[in-house]
């Protein structure tokens, strides 16, 4: 996972020196490729051409170098039901597909004149603030319900998932009523 | 021929020679046989034969690297590793399945992938070769012998060996979006189901899919939650039956996506259409269909 995300780093692993952690789980490994192409080779009778193409022919590379700092490390594969069983279709629920998707869209695309409709024309009225308030506010809920839906999968963590949706709408709540108490005690209008 | 043989060992049992006294199935040990023959030939003087040389690298030889991952599951306690190996580009096809291939015929025989077709058409050789999902055929080798090409399986899916990916998932997905044509009613004509040239227009761009899973395992989201998400290839292809005009569940293929999981988990981060070795448009068919669900 890290390794996809920082291809540079492996690059950097791989060029480094021979640390003490075995990064190969192989007794005869040598450590980095540079150093493998001065080896000797332990295969004794082998052709030139063996010898010539493998430069590093007993050399093992680091390749797990973020192993170490996975979050959510993938589980061995599993299968549900046989091969040849079609992967399970959930039962329709538009409220969190395509109702949702459209809501969704609905909102962000209101959110472009409500953001520069107060800098035109300069106004301060609160019904404005308000639909702009609440706007925001449940278009950074859907985003972040989102973000949580991607990176916490119920069927991994399911008590962690519940805590998180819990923790969003504590959160969403508090942001209401704190932009509630500014518009009506600090917006002097 | 088989009765001559026979005949021939009656007459004469003592001078026949050991090629003959092997069965159709006889295990003996190919040394005895080797022996026997090369007793009774004569040895040939070296300079009446010709010489086969070791290949051995030229002045003008173009010798590029190939780091190229190994796993292998009979040594399960084992990490993935990288091996290096090097080959004289003058000498190998242009593209990277030919390079694959060489090492694999010449060089080192345990490396495993998956190839059928060498171009393009069957979808068995999709790998991640410099940091990009495609397919191996149809990816030519970069000439610059200074840079070295890296080629792992495709991104997140469970490695069966080398360089060969376990599609199970990716399989059982495309079942479950049923791709094959559903009707009820028979054509008017009891023949064909026929279309217009203008509904068949609309298969275009997504009839190509080979189902290489290029684009799935180029796809974020398809990596954390490939357990539900269908990913941009199943996607098409359920796009390609929910366009088609002859189908007449379109309601039901639209109604089985309408979950929070299986399309929704597509937040257009466009890698699909980026590496899609076919050059088609996965992205624009799942925008297609949230489109045609957006406001039903």
């Amino acid at each position: 996972m890290a390794l996809i995300a920082r291809p540079s780093l492996l690059r950097q692993v791989c060029t480094a020196a021979p640390s003490k952690r075995s990064l190969s789980t192989k007794a005869f490994a040598t450590p980095s490729i540079h150093a493998a192409s001065t080896s000797t080779i332990r295969h004794a009778p082998q052709s030139v051409l063996i010898q010539n193409t493998l430069p590093g022919y007993n050399s093992v590379a680091a390749f797990h170098a973020g192993g170490r700092q996975a979050i959510l490390p993938p589980l061995p594969q599993r299968i549900q039901g046989t091969i040849n069983d079609a992967a399970i279709v959930p039962d329709p629920t538009p409220a969190h597909g395509s109702y949702h998707w459209t809501f969704e869209r609905l909102i962000a695309g209101a959110l472009v004149p409500l953001t520069i409709a107060p800098f035109a024309a300069g106004s301060l009225n609160p019904i404005m603030d308000a639909t702009f308030c609440a706007a925001i506010l449940v278009h950074s809920h859907i985003g972040f319900e989102s973000i949580i839906i991607d990176y916490v999968p119920t069927h991994r963590m399911p008590k962690t998932r519940k805590a998180l949706m819990w923790a969003l709408k504590a959160g969403t709540l508090a942001v209401g009523v704190g932009l509630y108490e500014f518009e009506t005690n600090d917006v002097v209008t | 021929m088989a009765a001559l043989r026979t005949t021939s060992r009656l007459f004469n049992p003592l001078r026949v020679s050991p090629v003959w006294k092997r069965g159709f199935a006889s295990v003996e040990p190919i040394s005895a046989f080797s022996e026997a023959t090369s007793k009774s030939s004569k040895v040939i003087p070296e300079s009446k034969t010709s010489t086969i040389k070791e290949p051995a690298p030229e002045k003008e030889s173009k010798i590029k690297t190939f780091h190229i991952y190994r796993w292998n599951p009979d040594e399960p306690t084992s990490k993935p590793r990288m091996q290096s190996y090097t080959l004289d580009l003058n000498k190998t096809g242009p593209m990277m399945l030919d390079a694959l291939i060489r090492i694999k015929n010449e060089v080192d025989p345990t490396l495993t992938f998956r190839r059928s077709c060498r171009e393009g058409i069957c979808g068995s050789c999709a790998m991640n070769i410099d940091g990009v999902n495609t397919l191996a055929c149809l990816c030519r080798i970069p000439t610059d012998t200074k840079a070295e090409s890296r080629i792992y399986p495709l991104p997140h899916t469970y490695v069966v060996k080398d360089l060969v990916p376990d599609l199970t998932q990716f399989y059982k997905q495309y079942k479950s979006i049923k791709p094959y044509l559903q009707r009820d009613t028979p054509p008017p004509d009891g023949r064909e189901n026929r279309q217009s040239k203008a509904d068949r227009k609309k298969l275009d761009g997504l009839y190509e899919c080979i189902l290489c899973a290029c684009c799935s395992t180029s796809c974020p989201s398809y990596w954390w939650n490939s357990e539900e998400y269908l990913g941009p290839a199943v996607l098409l292809q359920s796009y390609r039956w929910i366009a088609d005009s002859r189908d007449e569940k379109t309601a039901q293929r639209q109604d089985a996506l309408n979950n929070s999981m299986s399309l929704y988990r597509c937040h257009t981060i466009l890698n699909c259409s980026r590496t899609c070795p076919k050059g088609l448009n996965p992205a624009l068919a799942i925008a297609e269909i949230k489109k045609s669900m957006a406001f039903t």
